[in-house]
């Protein structure tokens, strides 16, 4: 092949790459246009580069340099497009506005179940008071869910109706046995392998046979906290309390103490707070009667203490406007992806 | 409970403000639920608590008002004019077969009454507290038992034959008609008065049907009893027959309040529907009227209540509530309580007492209390990783209930084989089993979403699962489940990110799981290091029309307990090189059958300790290589030093050692 014919060849190459590259003006514009031209296996240049054999030897130098150039200049149009696309700048001149406007890359995250953000800010709170977290069985028996808790064979609140018992398909077990109908029973198990003092919280979920409509659900979650020393009195109760809900709704809160019965605290009371505006009511409390202490070999000569539980499901629906606790266990993902 | 303004004036002066009335009663705990008004009168809406019987009648709340205020309360006396000639125990005799039912029973006979309407005060009373008026007779008894709290029954005198009252235990089976009109059928728990030809009534909890009175009734029979709570609960419960009788007899009746009651109705019966009265009383069992005195140590109440109040404001709290200073001195004070406050029987309740007399208001918010470190446990630290891992990959943390049908129950199973606990009672509808696996819940969930047009749905809950062991209460192992719409995979990639976050040492391996509630070929049991972790698997078409799903679904479950025990809840830092890294791409040809899983352990083995990482990049079939059933799989292999800059020749060394020991193990070619 004549060298001329070569140098032509590369001077239309060079030609109709740079109009390529000019007209590119988007990154797959580009990229098309390097696989043409610039390609390792199949691009034009490439293709031009294998004729280069067919130059007689005294030529070769030459035709050498042209391809070299063809090369660099290729190159450089490569270079100047992605450039240009770069800053946004086309060699037409033209400024394709970039528009800060436009939505954000999307990123999503999961989200936590508004019971369990619920759990660990009183969680939290508790743990800045000195109340660790303590969990225990879902399953008891009835010394630990009554007879510990001063809740004898008569009372009212061991009807197998107002409890679920359970059946098990091995009938070797003799001990009656239900799903706790409240979180004290952990308190039990923690006062009868701890000696005092003792500050805990126990969570989790409780059950009690509720028809489920929208303010009642046979399964909640319940907090309760117990603190068991040798001087802990009433006073302390209430302070405790009015640190808790300093913390969980804000300065000014107020704390009142109506009196309530519970078999397990003596005396007993309903813990209300004020809070814009009005006088809500947030848990039972007390102090921890002494047939509880008695039956977990505690002498209640020697120590006092106090106990308070509050459900979960009522502080979350009302921090979180939920109308319907029914809501939380559906598991709607709209509804969850709202908190 | 409802009472009735003007009725509480009969007892007590209520000049007081009626908004401050209903604040001082919620405040000493008879906690004001709200009021309906009528034309004349205010029906005040009150909580009684299940300590405080002596409240469920207006006498005991108008004592409370009396108390609260430092007003006078009127207690009324009644006036019997009985007949000189004939003695009700001549008429009737009373025998007690049962008296750990009914250990008291007393019967009064009025003769020659006239049955009629009740006169307007009646009526409205007993509108005003939500009681519909029947007639003069059983009005007046329930006027009298929402006077003073004693349930009371009247009886059509010759609708009973003979001249016994017996009062026994049910027959088995035995037929009772009430007067609701509906026949029961009773057990021996139950407490009946019977007359010769059968019960006439089911003790304390409802008259029957053929003894009510109506119009035509002339002679009457008053019966006052006690009856013990737990049967009248048993009875009122089984049968489903709650009443305002029933509800006063399981929380205790005042033992000195029976005779009373007995007698203000027998007064208001002569008043107002007229008769003859025959003189004294039948009775039958015993009456425990006297109360154990009570010790108070006065220093116990600032040690409860860390308040100090004088012994002279104790004592004067406590004669307020008519209790009877019995002994004191300068540290104690010794009480009787009056039997209409079954509630107190010890130190701790009369502290109560004081408290609440006293006033809740005075006990400050300032105490000192200690202060004490606390600490998060390591499940909380794990679960707090955990939830921060899930957020990242985009699950969204779902709280079901732990109690399923039994279809979700059977449908699968994975822990265990033993027969899953149920409860004697539904939770929810057709809910009874305590579940055995968190996912049975998930995909009922996730089914609710598919109904609700939701897709993409990527669910896990942490929970407790209920496995039943050979005697005592079952294991409660708390598990990580997930259900989603992505596949194996992927699901399979959130399990190894949340293991590497919490103990990047730890090796996973997968074995097939043979369930057919996994799609074939597409199930798992996962092993952590060589013990079983969990499981892992694409539903199968089975179980997805089991729980009605559409749409495709991978499930995971994992047990936490063994990551507790091998977390790293504080990474510490490891001695990192500075030099370069040589990565080196293999594609290696193998067998259909050769799993990734083995050859990575090859790899690993054979790589040395210049080995950083092993990454997977992808399996090719080309098309001469599926006919002899082989696939090309892609890895590369990060290689570097800790104290050099490591050579080519090095690095190739290793990738030579590494082809050939796949080589030798999976007969695998290197694709040049």
């Amino acid at each position: 092949m004549a060298l001329v014919t070569f140098t032509q060849r590369l001077e239309d190459l060079k030609e109709s790459a740079n109009a390529d590259f000019q007209k590119a003006t988007t990154q797959a514009l580009v990229e098309e246009a390097r696989v043409k031209y610039l390609g390792a296996k199949n691009g034009l240049l490439k293709e031009v580069q294998k004729e280069l054999g067919k130059i007689s030897k005294e030529e070769k130098p030459l035709a050498g340099k042209a391809l070299n150039e063809t090369k660099q200049a290729l190159q450089k149009a490569l270079d100047e497009a992605e450039s240009q696309i770069r800053s946004g700048v086309t060699a037409a001149g033209d400024q394709p506005l970039f528009d800060p406007t436009l939505p954000g890359t999307s990123y999503t995250l999961g989200h936590i179940h508004p019971i369990t953000q619920t759990i660990s800010e009183l969680s939290d709170i508790m743990g800045r008071l000195g109340f660790s977290v303590v969990g225990g069985p879902e399953v008891e028996d009835e010394d630990h869910n009554f007879n510990a808790l001063n809740i004898p064979q008569e009372h009212p609140a061991r009807d197998p109706l107002d409890n679920f018992y359970l059946s098990f398909a091995q009938e070797t077990n003799k001990t009656p046995m239900l799903l706790r109908s409240q979180t004290s029973t952990v308190q039990i198990r923690v006062m009868e392998k701890t000696k005092p003092p003792i500050r805990i919280v126990s969570l989790g979920r409780v059950y009690r046979p509720d028809t489920a409509d929208a303010t009642h659900y046979p399964m909640f979650h319940q907090m309760e906290g117990l603190y068991v020393d040798e001087k802990v009195t009433m006073a302390d109760l209430k302070t405790v309390m009015h640190l808790f809900a300093k913390s969980y709704l804000g300065e000014g809160v107020k704390v009142r103490f109506r009196p309530s019965f519970f078999p397990f605290t003596e005396p007993s009371v309903e813990t209300d707070f004020y809070w814009n505006g009005k006088w809500v009511e947030y848990g039972g409390a007390g102090m921890v009667d002494p047939n509880v202490f008695r039956a977990v070999g505690y002498d209640p000569e020697e120590v006092t203490g106090f106990a308070f539980g509050l459900g979960v499901e009522r502080l979350c629906m009302r921090r979180h406007n939920v109308t319907d606790i029914r809501d939380l266990y559906q598991n709607d993902v709209q509804f969850l992806r709202q908190f | 409970m409802l009472v009735s303004k003007n009725w509480l004036q009969e007892y007590v002066s209520l000049d007081m403000d009626q908004a401050d009335l209903e604040e001082r009663l919620t405040m000493s705990g008879l906690n004001h639920e709200g009021n309906n008004e009528y034309e004349s009168d205010l029906a005040i809406d009150l909580e009684v608590t299940s300590n405080r019987p002596d409240c469920l009648g207006h006498l005991g709340v108008a004592r409370e008002i009396g108390l609260l205020y430092g007003l006078k309360f009127r207690m009324p006396k009644p006036k019997l004019e009985e007949s000189s000639k004939a003695n009700v125990k001549d008429e009737i005799s009373i025998s007690i077969e049962a008296t750990d039912l009914a250990p008291y029973y007393s019967a009064r006979i009025i003769q020659g009454v006239k049955i009629g309407e009740s006169p307007d005060w009646l009526k409205n009373r007993l509108q005003t507290v939500g009681i519909a008026s029947v007639n003069n007779v059983v009005d007046i008894s329930n006027y009298v038992l929402m006077e003073c709290g004693q349930p009371l029954h009247v009886f059509d005198r010759d609708s009973i034959s003979g001249n016994q009252i017996i009062v026994r235990r049910a027959v088995e089976k035995e037929k009772f008609h009430a007067i609701n009109h509906k026949e029961y059928e009773l057990s021996s728990e139950m407490c009946v008065i019977a007359d010769a030809n059968g019960p006439i009534a089911l003790g304390g909890v409802m008259g029957g049907a053929e003894s009510e009175v109506t119009e035509k009734t002339v002679n009457l029979l008053i019966e006052a009893a006690d009856f013990a709570p737990l049967a009248i609960r048993h009875a009122s419960r089984t049968l489903n027959l709650p009443s305002d009788s029933s509800y006063r007899f399981e929380r205790g009746v005042d033992p000195k309040g029976i005779d009373w009651a007995s007698r203000r109705c027998c007064e208001l019966i002569l008043e107002i529907a007229g008769g003859t009265l025959l003189s004294g009383v039948a009775t039958a069992g015993e009456l425990v009227t006297d109360r154990e005195p009570i010790t108070l140590r006065l220093n116990q109440v600032e040690r409860i209540l860390g308040i100090s109040i004088s012994p002279e404001e104790i004592e004067k709290i406590l004669l307020s509530l008519e209790l009877t200073l019995s002994e004191k001195d300068a540290n104690k004070l010794v009480v009787v309580p009056p039997t209409f406050r079954r509630d107190l029987t010890r130190e701790i309740d009369l502290i109560e007492e004081i408290a609440r007399v006293f006033g809740y208001e005075k006990i400050p918010v300032d105490a000192r209390v200690p202060m004490a470190a606390s600490h998060k446990t390591d499940q909380e630290h794990i679960f707090d990783k955990i939830r921060l891992v899930m957020q990242g990959v985009q699950f969204c943390e779902a709280m079901s209930a732990s109690v399923v049908s039994q279809k979700w129950s059977d449908a699968f199973s994975p822990w265990t084989d033993e027969g899953a606990i149920t409860t004697d009672s539904p939770m929810l509808r057709g809910a009874d089993h305590l579940r055995r696996t968190v996912v049975s819940s998930l995909l009922g969930s996730k089914k609710f979403n598919e109904t609700l047009g939701n897709h993409q749905v990527d669910l896990y809950e942490l929970a407790k699962i209920y496995l039943p062991q050979k005697s005592g209460a079952p294991e409660e192992p708390t598990l990580l489940s997930l259900a989603s719409s992505r596949d194996f995979l992927a699901v399979k990639g959130v399990l190894e990110l949340l293991l590497s976050r919490i103990n990047s040492d730890l090796t996973l391996t997968v074995e097939p799981s043979e369930d057919d509630f996994f799609a074939a070929g597409r199930g798992c049991r996962l092993i952590l290091e060589g013990e079983l972790w969990g499981f892992l698997g694409e539903v199968s078409a089975k179980g997805q029309k089991l729980f009605g799903l559409k749409q495709a679904t991978t499930v995971a479950e994992i047990k936490l307990d063994r990551l507790l025990k091998e977390a790293v809840l504080i990474p510490t830092q490891k001695h990192l090189s500075k030099f370069p890294t040589i990565k080196q791409d293999i594609n290696l040809v193998v067998g259909e059958s050769v799993l990734w899983q083995d050859l990575h352990k090859t790899i690993q083995a054979s790589a040395g300790n210049l080995l950083e990482k092993i990454e997977f990049q992808e399996i090719f079939r080309a098309q001469e290589e599926i006919k002899e059933a082989k696939k090309r799989v892609l890895f590369s292999v990060t290689l570097r030093a800790l104290e050099k800059t490591l050579t080519r020749e090095e690095a190739t060394a290793v990738r030579e050692e590494i082809c050939r020991a796949c080589e030798e193990e999976f007969q695998a070619k290197l694709l040049s």
